[in-house]
């Protein structure tokens, strides 16, 4: 610990921190612009200066390292009007027209920094040059006449996303924050996570979804899981007059520390499919508008139980939903057949091996931050379950090497250092052969350099996919283990949906199969139905169908009850690596829409059976593939 | 006491930041209480008296030659010369056309707009006041108080020409200060 003077106020630190860490950690605040906590520090803007006794000129504290017997001043004048300089030369560096920019009033850092220095005017003109706006991005627009050239985005972009898409042209005054080797930015290698949106401190780059929309002020924050896949990223989802206004990652989360994919962030505003409001009950062959006390007693007479009876739910429900679900149709009901849409294709082998091994052997998340090798198996993290991918694209500039195995097309190859073929349905023999590769016993090239990565990491991880969980045979899986033992790798399995872990605890894993089936209840949620499942259930005679919005599923139904979607529900997800989280309420379901949760006790009633409702009891009831947290 | 005197004008604005003076609603009895409210462009006197006001008022940015003279004229005959809203602090909305040029501001107004038929031309007479680049009064006169806003709300309004009813300069900060 050094002890430093700010203010007048003594104060310890950390040795190799810097000033302004040491000002934030005592509580003292100090004006930042290019600066951010996530980022490493640049030292760019000149909005931190403080006076640091014995120095000739003002420091930029964000950069300057603190040092024991330090005196410090944030107030003097020279500070003060050192603020105000270095205000005035940003906002005449480019052309700010506050009246009409949509961070305005609130959101942009640069205008509340100078409304902080009492500015009522500045003394320089705009720079009256035009700079380009780029609006070819489907999510973002890029406005350089608000540029401040702090270069969040684009460290943001590198260091933090691992996507490099973000630069400066470099022409001094006139530099240029350009996407790739000056591309449009919608025709760029951007991956539209919206990492650079969220950091930009002025109205530089907006997102075109909720620009003009609602400020910071007017809109409700709801923090909360993720419900597009299983890692669990935390968000901020704003929403304004029961509309959702936009979606942000969550700075202070522990796994994604704010960052999100499109999926996250993006699409989900984007959703456009039809509601549905009202029970459909269908007679003389159509569907026609119901209560729900018609809808339920339909039910009451068309459901079946015990065999012929299907029941299948969506892994984007709450656990809670899915358990009560679970605890009706299998427990109660005693249906032929009860599983997730997922038909447990991405966890049931892991689940029976952590079974067989009495004892979880897949690992955190957090593993991945800090690797310097990566096998991964089946699985293009740069298509799906994105962010553990950020973790490990942004660290290979530092080092860290990727090794990919697929059989299919996979976009995180093309960050690789060693890319092997892997057929599915081969993992056994794949695995067996790069175990030789690691005792030196294999002339092939590839698994060799393959081995040599990985044998001389220090903190390597082998990632998997569905497609791995899916083809790996018994033997397979004892060879993933024999190498985990051999490397000292962390396994890292991704499952699937939000909640794909959570059907994995429960048991919902059998593989829908025609089986003569008489009738079948689908619990769809928001998700959308794969023609696979439509066709499945045009074959069964009674089929009921609750779900959100309107699709083939519900059209081709016999009972449709109207159910919430993520956002207008409440309940736990349980992440694939074994983080249980919440999700809270964010929107009022339109009116007569019940939650999932709702409508099943209300079909439990009709049906006259009484569920179990100790949904957390019921997770715990079987040995997990990774150790359940909670936090 | 004989109560201060203030005299406002527009330049190159949309007259919204005199509109958000009238918002100041029941409250202008108080002003004209304690201020004596000569030349504005809402009262019947047009010019600022020739022998002097304490407060002037200008709303608008400075497009063209006459807005220089009516500046110029409320500068020479005021104490206290007061920029009222973004277009008078920073040149405002009206500011874009510089990005484009006056020239080209006219060509798209009178000639290429969709809404002119084939007869639309600049107008030219000499009556006609030169367009300029659009300014900030600042740039033009000097300026004892800026209140920024778009237009600033009806309560900064009624602030500052309090204060400076009483003799004070208004502090413009905190919830009073926005650029929007
Ligand atoms: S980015 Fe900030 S300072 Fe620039 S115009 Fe927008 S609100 Fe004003
Ligand atoms: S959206 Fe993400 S990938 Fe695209 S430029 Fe921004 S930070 Fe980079
Ligand atoms: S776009 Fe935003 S984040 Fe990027 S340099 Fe400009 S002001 Fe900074
Ligand atoms: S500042 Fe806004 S309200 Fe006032 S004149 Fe200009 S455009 Fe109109
Ligand atoms: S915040 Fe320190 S230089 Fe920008």
């Amino acid at each position: 610990m050094i002890k430093l003077t700010i203010d007048g106020k003594t104060i310890e630190a950390q040795e190799g921190t810097t000033v302004l860490k040491a000002a934030e950690e005592a509580g003292l605040y100090i004006p930042t612009l290019c600066n951010h906590p996530q980022l490493t520090p640049y030292g760019g803007c000149r909005m931190c200066m403080v006076d640091v006794e014995g120095a000739r000129t003002l420091q930029p504290s964000c950069t300057m390292p603190a040092a024991d017997g330090m005196v410090v001043n944030t107030h003097t004048d020279k500070v003060l009007n050192a603020r105000k300089f270095v205000l005035t030369m940003i906002f005449s560096e480019r052309n700010h027209f506050c009246m009409y920019c949509p961070v305005s009033d609130g959101d942009c850092e640069l205008q509340n920094r100078a409304y902080d220095e009492e500015m009522t005017h500045w003394d320089l003109q705009p720079n009256w040059q035009p700079f380009e706006v780029d609006a070819s991005h489907p999510f973002i627009i890029l406005d350089n006449n608000r540029c401040i050239l702090c270069r969040r985005c684009t460290r943001a972009c590198g260091e933090l996303v691992g996507n490099f898409t973000l630069g400066f042209e470099e022409r001094g005054a006139n530099s240029l924050l350009v996407a790739d080797y000056n591309v449009p930015l919608g025709e760029s290698t951007c991956i539209s996570c919206g990492t650079c949106v969220q950091i930009c401190p002025t109205g530089a780059l907006i997102d075109r979804q909720s620009a003009y929309q609602g400020k910071e002020i007017e809109v409700d924050h709801h923090i909360g899981v993720c419900v597009e896949c299983s890692v669990g990223c935390q968000r901020n989802v704003l929403t304004r007059d029961n509309r959702l206004v936009r979606i942000e990652g969550e700075w202070d989360a522990e796994l994604n520390h704010g960052l999100l994919c499109d999926q996250g962030r993006f699409l989900p505003l984007e959703d456009d499919r039809g509601r549905l409001l009202t029970p459909l009950v269908r007679k003389d062959g159509s569907l026609k508008a119901a209560t729900w006390e018609e809808a339920l007693n339909t039910i009451a007479q068309g459901l079946g139980k015990g065999k012929g009876l299907a029941a299948l739910a969506s892994t984007r429900l709450p656990a809670e939903d899915l358990a009560l679900f679970k605890s009706i149709f299998a427990d109660n009901l005693h249906g032929e057949l009860v599983t997730s849409l997922e038909e447990g294709k991405a966890t049931a082998s892991l689940a029976k091996l952590a079974e067989e091994l009495g004892k979880p052997f897949e690992s955190s998340l957090d593993n991945l931050k800090d690797t310097d090798a990566v096998l991964a198996l089946e699985l293009d993290l740069v298509e799906e379950h994105q962010v553990p991918g950020f973790f490990i694209k942004r660290q290979i500039p530092e080092g860290t090497t990727l090794v990919v195995a697929d059989g299919k097309e996979n976009k995180l190859a093309a960050h690789a250092s060693v890319r092997l073929p892997l057929t599915a349905g081969e993992e056994s023999s794949f695995l067996e052969n790069l175990l030789q590769a690691i005792e030196g016993k294999s002339a092939d090239e590839g698994l060799n350099r393959a081995a040599e990565v990985l044998k001389a990491a220090e903190k390597p991880c082998i990632i998997y996919g569905k497609t791995f969980a899916e083809k790996a045979d018994a033997k397979a899986l004892q060879h993933l283990l024999d190498l985990a033992e051999k490397l000292g790798a962390a396994l890292i399995g991704v499952k699937g949906e939000a909640n794909s872990m959570a059907a994995a605890q429960l048991g919902l894993e059998a593989p829908f199969t025609p089986n003569g089936y008489q009738s079948a209840y689908v619990l769809l949620g928001d998700e959308d139905p794969s023609q696979k499942l439509v066709k499945r259930l045009e074959e069964i005679p009674f089929v009921v169908v609750q779900a959100a919005y309107s699709s083939q599923a519900s059209g081709s139904a016999d009972v449709v009850l109207p159910v919430t979607m993520w956002a207008e529900q409440a309940g736990s997800y349980l992440s694939l690596d074994g983080r249980l989280q919440k999700l809270g309420q964010a929107l009022d379901a339109p009116e007569g829409v019940l939650t999932s949760q709702a409508a099943l006790i209300k079909v439990a009633e009709a049906l006259a059976v009484d569920p179990d409702t100790d949904w957390k009891a019921s997770l715990k009831a079987r040995i997990p593939t990774v150790e359940m947290r909670e936090d | 006491m004989t109560k201060p005197k203030v005299a406002s004008d527009w330049l190159c604005g949309c007259a919204g930041c005199h509109m958000s003076f009238l918002d100041i609603d029941e409250r202008i009895l108080q002003v004209v209480e304690l201020v004596d409210l000569r030349a504005t462009p809402i009262t019947d006197l047009k010019e600022p008296d020739k022998d002097g006001v304490v407060v002037g008022i200008l709303e608008g940015g400075i497009a063209n030659t006459h807005n220089e003279h009516v500046a110029k004229q409320m500068r020479e005959r005021c104490k206290i010369l007061v920029a009222l809203g973004d277009c008078a602090v920073f040149g405002g909305v009206p500011a874009m056309r510089n990005f484009f040029g006056a020239e080209a501001a006219l060509q798209r107004a009178y000639v290429d707009a969709e809404s002119n038929d084939s007869e639309g031309k600049i107008p030219c007479s000499p009556e006609l006041a030169e367009l300029t680049r659009v300014r900030a009064v600042s740039e033009v006169v000097k300026v004892d108080l800026h209140i920024p806003g778009c237009p600033p709300h009806a309560d900064v309004i009624f602030y500052a020409l309090a204060e400076l009813a009483q003799g004070r300069i208004p502090e413009i900060k905190d919830d009073m200060l926005h650029w929007h």
